[in-house]
């Protein structure tokens, strides 16, 4: 079925467009309010920091792949966990992922920018320059007249390690300040995304007809606004403590240790859930595409996503049984932790019924989804476990709590993060990536992941505790720390055949055109890359997969999505 | 082809490019960085906010600043590789057949109550036979939530005490609740004897379950459940509330609301249309890309 309808340019004219030099491309970005540059920019930074993050956790291996290795010192060591935890956390899974909202939520709603392109401007770099600062700690963590130090008390920078007396010179100050700044562009963005989805859908696109990207974004941003806070303010208490002399955090003087616990963790679950939630979304995006069917249970999916979003704010102090949190607590915190696998659960199951029956096409990108699918399965029952106060008092803070939450952010959001990249890929550049380079990344990583995180468990459950800096050669960790270490080498050789075939693909890759995939959201109606405008006009959508409609007027989705008193039943009664 | 925009005529306007949040962003994190480096650093970045901010006012007042951007639009060819495929044959019991009508929430809630209530007859037999106490079930079952329980005697457990009493009603309602919800939803899905399935076969895997998993769930509960009795409360569990969800009525569903009007008023049935049509053979539509 073809059917002619004005879009925009119709010939990709990217091979025709001349090269721009340098400086402008320069002035370009600093001076764009174009959401898909802004988007772009997001996510070309989180993956420079990506590799600098993948380096730290490289030499990490390297340092704990034999006993009594001195590869680094132990200094050094304490300052590449802090950095590699907080950057990927901080400075390349939500740029990541704000970026792809950033580039994709205007196309998807039939808009042409986001509510404030300027503050999306200024959120953006207000980011880079938080990830900027932080690593000038190399440089400068003991002030300008003194050796630069990196932070060295973890991501989650536990009381009393951040204190004056313990954390001497500036390089705590450091991680405070980068995580204030970041903070700040992560409220504006979210608000962004949020006053985008709800002020500038375009005509016919109800909440009930909002693709389920941004109905998980909508989430996630309102989970955002929740959650920043706690952190922003806590960092505050911290200066406060660092500088003026407050006792917020000091044991020794009537202030909680635990209190910054609690303000971490109140931030810090939230956390997981805003980098899992658009790990979600691309999923509900690329699994129907390439199993070619309708998303299976739309209502059920945007109910669990608004589910999940509340019942993440419950469950913090599950990173805190072995505090010692009382009966209560620790009811209370198992159970919530315990429910939330309810509405995950109900995605899993809804992701799986899309597959079913349906024509799956294996390309690089559904290959990465479902792995994620596998591994978010995999790694949500080891949260389980660990949800049981009794059994974490057994295995807090050891490698199995590290391999459980690296499933996590590398199994399920890393694995959609770049069954994205080939799935959108596409429309930001007008080229393919190589399908071939393509598996070949997929295999390897997913290698490479399962030797590194599946048997990092095992040095887990032996007892070996995490962030140490070496240990003994008699403790029966040597064998595993080794194969878990050979798995993160396999890894970075596969992200940097990946690297190379974006770099590849960016310049000789084949064109795109503008719906490779034979999709159906309104980013696939524009030429790839879109136009600045994004749409020459606003469309008018009559269901969820408007360009399904366009493709197939003989058999429109809008004949299924029949509301109560609407138009289509009325006609249809009629008739 | 170029297609006109009589009502574009001067182009899209869209948000002028402007280097003011740029610098904005970098005045307020030089004025954060002073506070690790130098006091200068800050009151350049000082100054760098202020001049940005007037500048980002006078850019969006009284109007926000815009630019013309033309549009070049040709029609585009919006095609689909779709392969239509052929239904298959299916009979009005097989599985395959999206359901029309299923149960209310409030269903499994109801479910979930009734169930809770009978599962707590056989454990108060048990406790008063056993303990003579009805107390003892229900401080056992609290026992998962309060450490300092762990050793305490059989005379203690047979005790009435309030924390105890509210724990494990806490317990007991959730879990009922949660496992009506379920019962509710997978109910329809059972094949043929539902109640023989819910009553008794999902009891005895959940106790299977359970009886592995128990010991890291609850030591105390692990050490102390009398199996038997356990298994008996399960059942009576999955009985009654697979009876009282079987005795709601089923609401339709979004798939019934998009059959035809004279289906849904109960006219004509469409099953001979839609499930028992001769399977078509395969046909690509028009790839034209």
């Amino acid at each position: 079925m073809a059917t002619q309808i004005p879009v925009n340019e119709v010939h990709d004219q990217i091979a025709q467009v001349p090269r721009r030099l340098w400086l402008e491309v320069l002035h370009g970005c600093v001076t764009t309010v174009d959401h898909k540059k802004i988007g772009l920019m997001y996510i070309g930074y989180a993956l420079i920091f990506l590799v600098i993050a993948g380096f730290e956790a490289l030499l990490m291996r390297i340092q704990l792949a034999i006993p009594n290795n001195h590869f680094v010192s132990p200094e050094v060591f304490n300052g590449l966990f802090t950095m590699h935890g907080t950057t990927m956390v901080f400075f390349v899974g939500m740029p990541i992922l704000f970026g792809f909202g950033n580039y994709l939520i205007p196309l998807m709603i039939g808009a042409r920018d986001m509510a404030f392109p300027r503050l999306n401007a200024f959120s953006f770099w207000i980011s880079a320059f938080a990830g900027f600062l932080l690593y000038f700690s190399y440089i400068g963590g003991s002030g300008l007249y003194g050796a630069g130090s990196a932070p060295d008390v973890g991501w989650f920078a536990y009381a009393p390690l951040t204190a004056r007396v313990f954390s001497p010179g500036h390089s705590t100050d450091y991680w405070t300040l980068a995580l204030l700044l970041t903070g700040i562009g992560s409220i504006g963005t979210a608000l962004n995304i949020v006053a985008t989805i709800i002020c500038m859908r375009c005509p016919g696109m109800k909440m009930s007809r909002l693709p389920l990207l941004p109905w998980i974004y909508l989430v996630m941003s309102g989970l955002t606004f929740v959650a920043i806070g706690p952190l922003t303010a806590a960092q505050i208490m911290l200066m406060l403590d660092r500088y003026v002399g407050s006792h917020f955090f000091d044991t020794q003087a009537g202030g909680s240790a635990v209190l910054w616990m609690h303000f971490f963790w109140i931030f810090g679950h939230p956390e997981v859930y805003i980098l899992v939630l658009p790990a979600f979304a691309f999923a509900n995006e690329i699994i129907p595409v390439f199993s070619r069917k309708a998303i299976f249970g739309y209502p059920a999916m945007v109910a669990a996503s608004v589910g999940i979003g509340f019942i993440s704010l419950s469950v913090w102090a599950h990173h805190m049984f072995t505090v010692g949190l009382g009966p209560g607590g620790n009811t209370f915190f198992t159970l919530a932790t315990m429910i939330i696998s309810v509405p995950t659960g109900i995605k899993i199951f809804n992701w799986l019924a899309t597959l079913w029956g349906g024509k799956i096409q294996f390309t690089a990108s559904m290959m990465f989804a479902i792995g994620f699918l596998f591994q978010f399965l995999i790694a949500g029952l080891t949260g389980i476990m660990l949800s049981v106060a009794p059994f974490d008092w057994q295995l807090g803070n050891s490698y199995f709590v590290v391999a459980h939450f690296h499933y996590v952010l590398v199994g399920a959001i890393l694995f959609m993060i770049f069954s994205a990249f080939y799935y959108w890929f596409p429309k930001m550049t007008g080229r393919m990536l190589s399908e071939r380079l393509g598996k070949w990344h997929f295999w390897l990583f997913v290698i490479g992941f399962h030797l590194t995180f599946d048997l990092m468990h095992v040095p887990g459950l032996l007892g070996m505790p995490r962030r140490i800096y070496t240990y003994e050669a008699d403790r029966g960790w040597m064998i595993w720390n080794l194969l878990v270490s050979s798995g993160a080498i396999i890894q970075t050789v596969a992200t940097l055949l990946f690297v190379y075939n974006m770099v590849w693909s960016y310049f000789k890759g084949p064109i795109a055109g503008p719906d490779p995939w034979d999709a159906w959201t309104l980013e696939w109606s524009t030429p790839s890359p879109p136009p600045s405008y994004n749409f020459a006009e606003i469309p008018t959508v009559a269901s969820r997969r408007p360009l399904w409609d366009l493709k197939h007027p003989e058999d429109p989705d809008f004949d299924y999505e029949i509301e109560q008193g609407s138009p289509q039943q009325t006609k249809k009664e009629g008739a | 082809m170029p297609v006109d925009h009589p009502h574009q005529e001067h182009g899209i306007q869209l948000p002028s490019p402007t280097a003011w949040p740029v610098v904005l962003a970098l005045g307020i994190a030089l004025v954060m960085s002073g506070m690790v480096t130098s006091g200068i650093v800050s009151v350049l970045g000082g100054a760098l906010a202020l001049a940005a901010m007037v500048g980002w006012f006078r850019q969006v007042l009284p109007h926000e600043a815009h630019e013309a951007v033309e549009v070049s639009t040709e029609e585009t060819l919006i095609s689909s590789a779709r392969t239509v495929a052929a239904r298959l044959p299916a009979d009005a019991t097989s599985r395959k057949i999206i359901p029309e009508e299923t149960f209310r929430i409030t269903t499994g809630i109801k479910g979930g109550i009734a169930g809770g209530i009978a599962m707590a007859v056989p454990a108060a037999i048990f406790s008063i036979i056993r303990y003579h106490s009805i107390w003892y079930a229900m401080n056992l079952l609290a026992a998962g939530g309060f450490v300092s329980w762990a050793g305490a005697s059989d005379a203690f457990l047979s005790e009435f005490h309030l924390r105890g009493l509210l724990a494990a009603f806490v317990i007991h309602g959730l879990t009922s609740l949660l496992v009506g919800l379920l019962y509710g939803a997978m109910l329809p899905m059972f094949p043929k004897y539902p109640i023989v399935t819910a009553g008794i076969m999902v009891p005895l895997l959940f106790t299977g379950i359970l009886h592995s998993a128990i010991g890291v769930v609850s030591p105390i509960l692990n050490q102390r459940i009398e199996w038997f009795w356990f298994v008996v409360s399960q059942i009576a569990f999955g009985l009654v509330c697979g009876f009282v969800v079987n005795l709601q009525a089923k609401v339709r569903t979004s798939q019934f609301r998009a059959l035809p009007f004279s289906v849904r008023a109960g006219l004509h049935s469409d099953l001979n249309e839609r499930d028992y049509e001769e399977p078509i053979e395969s046909k690509d539509e028009d790839i034209t890309r």
